[in-house]
């Protein structure tokens, strides 16, 4: 049960990361980025390539791995963060704010382009990234546990914190609340909306891309491993209300607990009841559980 | 002045000129008749793979498959072809896609003519096109994909022959090593929820049937799980002390790691699926050692093996998969033969040469004497295949009292 809960909940924290990353594109653009399955194992192999290039660089034992691991989380959300801009002046900015779905493929297409080249680079194979703490299980009781579960829960916390926060104290949190809140009126205030657009893009990029790093050692590194987690993460936006970040937050929480239980009594009921809740809760609160309701003018 | 010098110039050049023209054509018809003639002489035999190569996670064993293939087909050439005619080879990639595969299938027979398609690397494909290849007449010479159904053909003729592991084979030789083993008390079936781990589950249930056995625990996982610990937890409540998994590499990694997480250990039987690149990669270099597996060939002895090995080994990312160049290597020689002892590369004559070799084939996996039959299209069964396990690094033979005692009897199937 300990496992259990565990488990869910260090999924349920990536899930909400990249929950946070839809809710910042939809609430500042009005789109979601459907690449951010592709930018999620493109930022793990980005982090794999860095701890490659640096061990061979430096020799494998310059510097404790624990530096290279953080090194190699900072240059996949780096990375993914530079090319959300791309995505958000290819893929979006012609469509933002217009009426219409455009962008849905254009996202969609942009997924691919990084995927196929990615491939191409590195293949099609699981690869596993060495967790920094050393990958040896730990036991509390019955359960066991690898460090790096815990790392993935501390950090996801945090930076979910941290997020929290910056939305509300720091000038670029609150003016990415204020365009969310009413685009004309932030732009007659003097706030540069296409600027905080683009922002919003490169923030939600890089939490994709870190959240990569994270977990590629819990769940080994593949091209196709960003496909599920950020529809979970989708899931969790859609539970938590896209118009709320800390209801995505709680929304990818609860995905990744309800995922992990269910598989106690059966696992092939997981994605079941994963679906299932996200119809309940569209059944009942078609905005999410902490959502609002938007009006689309067109 | 001018003209007169051109003239001069040009009567002078004439002379000469005439002879060089015709010694020119002369040589230019020369060289069309005998390129005609060697054209008639020496049309090349196409021959082809159809299977992933770019796909999926099972593209590795493709990608190595035509590696093997291109070295037979250079063996071959070298020796003067087949019938002295050279061989031509085609790579289609299905990119593991079912429709994909199909089309290719059609475009190789109607459009390019090829003699034999070698491959595919998915079983599903194979079963997608494998009526087009038993209507068209299409000799198939499966190198890698190991679904049993693939070599069950129509009664009016079955054109596909096998050169790989038999997912039935495999669970009979699993499930009589687990039945023999007296420290087997109780069994449990781990499988994916893909077609790959159901159709397992179905043999080993059959096979468990013939046995009498009865296992403790069946659970299933999906192919992208990462954590088993809860139908693990299952399995050990049920004092589950042996395990035959169903599963790719990956979702196997992420087994044995989940059996580390809940310090349980039973005994772990797998599929040659082992041997993938994504197993020791997933599960590191400590838990890899954990399951036995079978393989086709695990370790290189004969020389030849060592000399195909030196030729294509410095090409794969893991040379523990050969195995998948070996048995694509022999695709070719089996076929080959066949067509030199039909005198014909039509596909009604090489098949009947296939159901009847008259002469043994010393292949890279092994020396095929009357590989296929009328009703037994499988070049290799259970007692061919390599018991397994990863030692520092390298699939090695894996041996141990209870394998020594098989016998023949018990490969129930």
């Amino acid at each position: 049960m300990l496992q259990a809960i565990i488990g869910g909940l260090t999924l349920g924290s990536v899930y909400a990361l990249i929950a946070l990353g839809f809710n910042l594109t939809y609430t500042t653009t009005r789109t979601l980025n459907f690449a951010q399955g592709d930018f999620v194992s493109v930022g793990a192999f980005v982090g794999l390539g860095t701890v490659g290039v640096l061990t061979a660089a430096l020799g494998a034992d310059a510097v404790g791995y624990v530096w290279l691991y953080a090194l190699a989380a900072v240059a996949a959300a780096l990375a993914m963060g530079v090319l959300g801009l791309p995505l958000y002046l290819a893929a979006i900015r012609p469509f933002a704010g217009k009426p219409g779905m455009s962008w849905v493929v254009s996202t969609i297409g942009f997924g691919i382009v990084l995927q196929s080249a990615a491939l191409s680079v590195w293949g099609l194979g699981a690869r596993m990234l060495p967790a920094p703490f050393g990958d040896e299980v730990f036991r509390v009781g019955e359960a066991g546990f690898r460090s790096q579960e815990l790392v993935v829960l501390v950090l996801a916390f945090a930076i979910l914190g941290a997020f929290d926060l910056a939305m509300r104290r720091t000038a670029i949190g609150r003016c990415m609340r204020a365009v969310a809140l009413n685009r004309d009126a932030a732009a007659l205030m003097g706030i540069d909306v296409p600027r905080v657009m683009a922002m919003a893009f490169l923030a939600s990029s890089a939490l994709a891309g870190l959240s990569g790093v994270l977990v590629a050692p819990i769940l080994s590194a593949s091209l196709f491993m960003g496909v599920i987690i950020a529809l979970k993460g989708f899931s969790a936006a859609i539970i938590g209300g896209l118009t709320n970040p800390r209801g995505c937050m709680a929304g990818g929480l609860l995905i990744g607990l309800v995922e992990s239980l269910t598989a106690l009594w059966s696992a092939q009921w997981r994605e079941i009841m994963v679906f299932l809740l996200v119809i309940l809760v569209l059944a009942m609160a078609p905005n999410g559980l902490f959502g609002r309701k938007l009006v689309e003018k067109v | 002045m001018k003209n007169t010098t051109s003239t001069g110039t040009a009567s002078n050049n004439t002379a000469p000129a005439r002879p060089r023209l015709t010694a020119l054509l002369g040589a230019a018809a020369a060289v069309l008749m005998t390129a005609s003639l060697q054209a008639q002489a020496a049309d090349p035999i196409k021959i082809a793979y159809n299977g992933d190569i770019s796909g999926s996670p099972s593209a590795e064993s493709g990608q190595i498959g035509v590696l093997g293939i291109g070295a037979a087909v250079e063996d071959i050439n070298k020796r003067g072809g087949v019938l002295g005619r050279p061989l031509e080879f085609l790579v289609r990639d299905d990119l593991g896609q079912p429709p994909k595969a199909i089309q290719n299938m059609t475009d190789l027979i109607d459009r390019e003519k090829v003699s034999v398609v070698f491959g595919p690397t998915n079983s599903g494909n194979a079963l997608a096109w494998k009526h087009i290849a038993n209507q068209k007449r299409m000799p198939v010479l499966v190198s890698s994909a190991s679904s049993t159904a693939i070599t069950e053909g129509p009664s009016s003729g079955n054109y596909l022959f096998r050169v790989s592991m038999v997912d039935r084979e495999q669970a009979s030789a699993l499930l009589a090593y687990v039945k023999k083993n007296p420290e087997a008390k109780a069994v449990g079936f781990f499988v994916e929820t893909t077609g790959y781990g159901q159709a397992g589950l179905k043999d080993l249930e059959q096979i468990a049937a013939l046995h009498d056995m009865k296992p403790v625990s069946i659970e299933k996982f999906d192919a992208r799980d990462t954590d088993m610990t809860s139908q693990l937890s299952k399995a050990k409540a049920a004092g589950a002390d042996t395990l035959v998994v169903w599963a790719q590499a990956a979702p196997l990694g992420h087994l044995v790691r989940s059996m580390e997480k809940l310090d349980y250990f039973p005994k772990v039987f797998t599929t040659w699926a082992a041997s993938f690149s994504g197993f020791p990669e997933v599960a590191g270099p400590k838990l890899m050692e954990w399951p036995v597996f079978l393989t086709t060939s695990s370790e290189r002895k004969s020389a030849e093996a060592e000399s195909l090995f030196a030729r294509i080994g410095p090409k794969l990312a893991n040379p523990s998969m050969f195995w998948a160049a070996s048995q694509a290597y022999d695709t070719v020689l089996l076929w080959a033969a066949a067509a030199e002892q039909a005198g014909d590369t039509k596909g009604e004559a090489v098949r009947a040469a296939l159901e009847s070799l008259n002469k043994p084939v010393a292949g890279m996996v092994k020396t095929y004497d009357k590989p296929f039959s009328a009703t037994q299209h499988e070049g290799l069964t259970a007692a061919d295949y390599h018991w397994s396990r990863w030692k520092d690094g390298k699939v090695v033979d894996f041996n141990d009292p209870v394998l020594a005692g098989l016998q023949p009897a018990d490969f129930k199937k």
